[in-house]
């Protein structure tokens, strides 16, 4: 195989898990390929001798040219990697689980572009993307997968494609073109072999003529408007604007003149070896701004080798100021708490509350942090039984559930979200996911600049507010109504729990495993709290409308009980019973709407 | 081997992987590969604002450049079409070629300005162009906690 060629799929392990061989995939190509090299050949040895001898060798020379033309498109169509994207690692997609929206939207060329989240390939799908279920793999600039190449047809071949269309046609012209001039000259020599040949010929060369000279011309259309097939077919653009057309001429050049896009499977890794010791530089004091609404983030670098640093200090530390409010997510300090609850022995954990591990009480510190600590350092193991026992499940799923828990634990480098991940247990991948995104919320703009792949956010946000984003989640989850859906819990903390005060009343209760969850299940039992928050009313009816969940919480809670129920493991006590259950089945819910779309795959063309 | 830890944690300090930032596509000029300038919170406290932007600037117009349609890749094309594309046997793209520059400056950027920070960039061609992957190392040295590497590969097989 030529440099620069690669089998679709075959190239990068992690690309494509192992597919039975289905044998049914090779018969287009084969007989693709059968039609037209034996096609072709019988031409050149029936009908070229005649015609290259009454008119010229140019002939028999020009039909060849155009024939090894078409064949090596068709070849490079065949076995050139159409442009797959490699699986996204693990660390890469710690943010972007269950809890993270379906669909992040991005604004290309002032048009805004949804990037559905792959659930195989665990990214956001980049604009024009899409999952072949065939291959199984993302293609980058999907247009088709055509079964006559067995092969994708994506950003790399799609020029190889076109070209191979194109002179298919010419070829299939000029073959039929000149068995009819020989035939029109043997009119009377009908039964000779070579007539009967060229005959043959012609009539295969007839028939592929009328389809494959209407496909050619469908994709010529489609290279000067700019579209792939995919987005024809799907009428991603009908009525619309295509954001990624740049004029005729220009779609044509960059179909035909751009420069071989570069395979991302099967490269060769240069393993270079570096140094990466302490002391590390550090920019100057002015660089480090102190935000306050970013303090969460900060914290993150600090989390972890300033642990022992903060237990020690936690001993003589004096009670910290209140932090300061939290502009966008005024829930979030109640949201904390909620997560803080989780730790039913501790209080939040540091990566959760890191910012409130500062402020908070330094006994309470002391055992938040030794205690997430603690299940930081389990990976995935539990080291608690009642909530562990959900934390390491969840922590350490593995491929399990709804998939994408297993992307928590196990991780080499616990981040603030995995330590809370872990700590928040409960059900696995949905309660997780809420815990997860109730503290992102919190670190407001943990959602702006949280660690995570959604660039620094600026993308996300608008998709967040506007779908089951966890803010509109976390909104109606303030401590008044999680306090409420727990009647048998202590009593209400007050409204805006200063820091020092929030993890104590919650600690006293049973966490209600999913925080997100519990507003919804506060609304169930308590709608007049819902009152008081008419933005999340709002935020929750919005991402309704994405999310295609029914209108009421509670209302969806109970079909998707079960598909909850097995999605985690049983939540402890039975106090917390009905409380952990319908949030669970909630999370289940949503985290099911996240996957129904991935169970059917991507199809062949559409999306 | 906790007692051997401990040793290599006297003779010296450890960095260990601790967070992972990923600078995501630009796609507000369409396909073409361009990421965002945006610096990331997570990195304020551990490198200038100005000499992240620089890489990826200059990062940005590395990539505008190996997609840049002129004259070159047209001839380029042309070529592999009256060849069979076979000189791509012996030829390198032109996109490929520009991959190879990018990697020398990001390996010069990581050496020089992102190592001694305790940062490491991954090339993006190894994320399959989606995302500019910055590793942050903390110093491990006073813990014991986990094992730590003082020297670790920038791009390690799969």
């Amino acid at each position: 195989m030529p440099a620069g060629l690669s089998m679709g799929g075959t190239l990068g392990a992690p690309s494509s898990p192992s597919h039975p061989f289905r044998p049914s995939r090779y018969v287009p190509v084969t007989a693709a390929t059968a039609f037209l090299v034996g096609s072709t050949t019988l031409f050149l040895c029936f009908t070229c001798p005649w015609l290259s001898g009454v008119y010229s060798s140019m002939v028999p020379l020009y039909n060849a040219l155009v024939f090894l033309f078409t064949l090596s498109n068709f070849c490079m169509a065949t076995f050139m990697d159409p442009g797959i994207f490699p699986r996204a690692e693990e660390d890469e997609d710690k943010e972007d689980d269950f809890r993270a929206p379906l669909y992040k939207t991005v604004d290309v060329r002032g048009i805004q572009v949804r990037m559905k989240w792959c659930s195989t390939c665990r990214f956001y799908r980049p604009p024009r993307c899409s999952h072949c279920s065939v291959c199984d793999n993302c293609v980058e600039d999907f247009d088709h997968h055509c079964p006559w190449v067995n092969n994708c047809i994506g950003r790399r071949n799609y020029r190889h494609f076109f070209l191979f269309l194109l002179s298919l046609t010419v070829h299939i012209m000029g073959v039929f073109g000149f068995g009819l001039v020989y035939i029109l000259h043997h009119k009377h020599q009908l039964y000779t072999p070579q007539s009967v040949v060229t005959i043959a010929v012609m009539c295969v060369a007839g028939l592929f003529l009328v389809p494959v000279a209407g496909l050619t011309g469908f994709h010529m259309v489609l290279v000067v408007r700019g579209r792939t097939t995919n987005e024809q077919v799907t009428g991603k653009f009908k009525g619309g604007v295509n954001p990624f057309t740049r004029g005729c001429s220009k779609n044509v050049s960059h179909v035909l003149c751009s420069s071989q896009a570069p395979r991302y499977l099967g490269r060769l890794q240069k393993s270079l070896s570096l140094q990466i010791q302490p002391p590390f530089l550090r920019p100057t004091p002015q660089d480090e701004t102190d935000k306050g609404h970013d303090n969460g983030i900060q914290q993150v670098l600090y989390s972890k080798s300033s642990l022992e640093l903060m237990e020690s200090q936690s001993t003589d530390a004096e009670p910290p100021p209140p932090p300061p409010p939290d502009l966008r997510y005024p829930g979030l300090a109640h949201t904390h708490t909620e997560e803080s609850s989780l730790l039913h022995e501790a209080p939040p954990t540091p990566s959760l509350n890191k910012y409130r591990l500062a402020r908070s009480s330094p006994a309470r510190n002391h055992t938040a942090i030794a205690h997430s600590y603690k299940m930081t350092r389990g990976d995935g193991c539990v080291s608690d039984p009642s909530l562990s026992g959900r934390v390491g499940g969840g922590g350490g799923a593995g491929p399990g559930g709804l998939g994408g828990a297993s992307t928590l634990g196990g991780r080499s480098y616990p981040s603030f979200t995995d330590t809370l991940l872990q700590s928040a247990g409960a059900s696995r991948s949905s309660s997780l996911r809420s815990a997860y995104t109730a503290h992102n919320a919190l670190g407001p703009l943990l959602s702006e600049g949280t660690t995570t792949s959604t660039s620094y956010k600026s993308l996300a946000n608008q998709t967040r507010n506007g779908s089951l984003s966890y803010d509109s989640l976390l909104t109606p989850s303030e401590s008044p109504e999680f306090e409420s859906a727990a009647p048998e819990l202590s009593p209400p903390k007050p409204h805006p729990p200063p820091g020092p005060l929030s993890p104590t009343p919650l600690s006293k209760e049973p966490p209600p495993i999913l925080g997100y969850s519990s507003p919804f299940l506060s609304a169930q039992q308590r709608e007049g709290s819902l009152q008081a928050r008419p933005t999340a009313r709002l935020s929750s009816s919005s991402h309704r409308a994405l999310y295609r969940a029914t209108s009421p919480p509670p209302v969806q809670a109970p079909p998707h009980s079960p598909r909850a129920r097995s999605l985690g493991s049983p939540p402890p006590g039975s106090a917390l019973l009905s409380v952990l259950g319908q949030s669970v089945s909630y999370t289940g819910g949503a985290a099911a709407q996240r996957h129904r779309p991935t169970a059917g795959g991507g199809t062949q063309v559409a999306k | 081997m906790a007692t051997e830890f401990h040793n290599l944690q006297e003779l010296r300090h450890s960095a260990s992987l601790a967070n992972k930032v990923f600078i995501q596509r630009d796609y507000t000029e369409g396909t073409i590969c361009r990421f965002q300038t945006k610096f990331p919170s997570e990195l304020e406290s551990r490198i200038e604002r100005s000499l992240f932007e620089d890489t990826v600037k200059t990062l940005n117009n590395y990539y505008a450049e190996a997609e840049k349609i002129g004259g070159q890749s047209y001839l380029e094309g042309c070529l592999a079409c009256t060849t069979a594309y076979l000189i791509f046997l012996c030829m390198e793209t032109r996109y490929e070629k520009v991959l190879k520059k990018i990697s020398r400056y990001i390996q010069e950027q990581n050496e020089k300005i992102y190592a001694p920070r305790g940062l490491l960039i991954t090339d993006p061609i190894d994320r399959g162009m989606r995302v500019i992957e910055i590793s942050i190392y903390e110093d491990r040295g006073s813990s014991g906690s986990s094992s730590g590497s003082s020297s670790t590969t920038s791009s390690s097989g799969r």
